[in-house]
């Protein structure tokens, strides 16, 4: 018997040198302050995931981070996955330990495959997010190439081949973005996501690009991701992830329902301006 | 009477707490992680969340010397409990995952989710709608079919819980996603990855008369 299963909505947040960043084709744009503030603002509690990536060039603001990512934890009740600089299992625990409860690694996992059955065989498949960054290359079978180090150093990996291959070594999900797509506001790579939803059986998240709702139920629509995930989009538009979810239902997809519950959180961290 | 603001939240050693401690931290309660059974004599609610293998979580409950305490906090004296996930399927006989011995509170196996073909894939991540029978204080300030966030293998018959299911859920068996009997509450999805629906059910648990 089959299952439906809700699709989810996915507010990203990226990293670079402790702030959050805007980006464009993968290189940071505009600086758009504190993770804390993005999320108070972003969080609407509508979001049914939070994923949070680190993309500094090097590997200074590790702590930092990691302090971003907790205080994340107690802030946000959806699940967290938190990805960034993941070389290891000492890395996984690290942000596991800073709340996490899913980790995304990319292009350590082109390097060295091996390492998404260590995560997952350490702390089960659903903890594993394969994140492929994908570009346009006429010479792959696909048709796109996985691209490793934030869109710098091509891996001569076919993209569909890479992500059933992820899929077979143990990934419990794949984070999917194009390179040239992302905020160019055109919407997803939609020929990419649908390649890659229809090779896999494990649940693909759209990413890069969402500059209107409409493209979040292309995503899933004519995409066919599992799940819709944005980043810039929410930053600047208020209960955004609200209307985002709300258009969303009003498609007719299925989605987690939104109803607002009062509860009355008197210690729950606040916004505190530094 | 009003609520005891001490909270305990069992460690076991083995299931990442921090969520949980997180969650329970935004209201106004005294939170503390317990690990050891001496912990919990002056608690005023307890709360055993827990994640990873059923016999891995039996032995680490009794090695630390819960499994009296509970009996005589929980069950003896009445003081409110709340499991989560593995902490609801402690409280049965057994469970398939394992040999173990469960606390045997509630009388049945927790069994697994049947895999292969046409079955929804194992174990069952994500959100997932739950039916609410609102008769109980806990559950009714939610809508009738609710959302919250799974992640588990394994899960409470509703053969064995007919009678104290307060949510029942679908993933192609029908489940008992949350219970409760007198003192006793319990739920198979995480409060504190639901957003806002979790945490009114952990508000609601933490107002509740004990």
């Amino acid at each position: 018997m089959s299952v439906v299963q809700k699709h989810r909505l996915i507010a990203s947040l990226l990293v670079y040198n402790g702030d959050v960043v805007q980006t464009r084709r993968f290189r940071p744009t505009n600086n758009v302050g504190s993770a804390f503030t993005a999320v108070d603002f972003f969080n609407g509690w509508t979001v049914d995931e939070i994923i949070v990536l680190e993309i500094s060039k090097d590997d200074e603001h590790r702590a930092r981070f990691e302090e971003i990512v907790e205080g994340l934890s107690r802030r946000c009740f959806v699940p967290l996955t938190v990805g960034g600089k993941i070389r290891d299992l000492e890395r996984v625990r690290a942000y596991t330990r800073a709340g996490a409860d899913k980790v995304a690694v990319n292009t350590a996992a082109l390097e060295r495959p091996a390492l998404i059955g260590e995560i997952a065989e350490r702390f089960g498949n659903q903890c594993v997010v394969v994140s492929i960054d994908a570009r346009r290359n006429a010479e792959m079978p696909s048709g796109y190439e996985a691209v490793a180090d934030r869109g710098r150093q091509p891996s001569g990996r076919d993209a569909r081949a890479w992500a059933e291959e992820a899929a077979r070594l143990g990934a419990g999900e794949i984070l999917l973005n194009e390179i040239e797509h992302d905020g160019d506001k055109r919407g997803y790579d939609l020929d990419l996501v649908r390649l890659i939803s229809d090779a896999v059986s494990i649940p693909v998240i759209a990413f890069g690009g969402v500059a209107n709702w409409d493209h979040l139920v292309e995503g899933v629509r004519r995409g066919h991701a599992h799940a819709v995930a944005a980043g810039n989009i929410f930053h600047y538009t208020e209960h955004s992830t609200k209307k985002a979810k709300e258009h969303m239902a009003a498609a007719g997809l299925p989605v987690r329902g939104t109803t607002f519950y009062k509860v009355a959180m008197p210690r729950r961290p606040s916004y505190r301006p530094f | 009477m009003s609520a005891d603001r001490r909270v305990a939240v069992i460690d076991y050693g083995l299931a990442n707490i921090r969520s949980v401690v997180n969650a329970l931290n935004c209201f106004d309660v005294d939170v503390t992680v317990v690990d050891n059974g001496a912990g919990l004599s002056d608690a005023g609610r307890i709360v055993l969340p827990g994640v990873g293998s059923f016999d891995a979580g039996m032995r680490g409950l009794r090695e630390r010397g819960h499994l009296e305490a509970l009996q005589r906090r929980v069950m003896a004296a009445g003081v409110p409990y709340l499991g989560i996930c593995l902490g609801m399927q402690f409280l049965f006989d057994g469970s398939a995952e394992g040999s173990a011995a469960g606390l045997g509170w509630v009388k049945g196996k927790v069994k697994r989710f049947p895999s292969g073909n046409g079955q929804p894939k194992v174990p069952h991540v994500g959100w997932n709608e739950v039916e609410i029978r609102p008769s109980t204080e806990l559950m009714a300030p939610l809508e009738s079919r609710t959302d919250f966030y799974f992640v588990h293998s394994y899960y409470a018959p509703l053969a064995d819980t007919e009678a104290i299911a307060t949510g029942i859920c679908d993933y192609g068996v029908r489940f008992c996603a949350a219970l409760e009997r007198d003192n006793i509450a319990a739920v198979q999805f995480h409060p504190e990855k639901s957003q806002l629906g979790g945490m009114k059910l952990l508000e609601t648990f933490l107002q509740a008369d004990g």
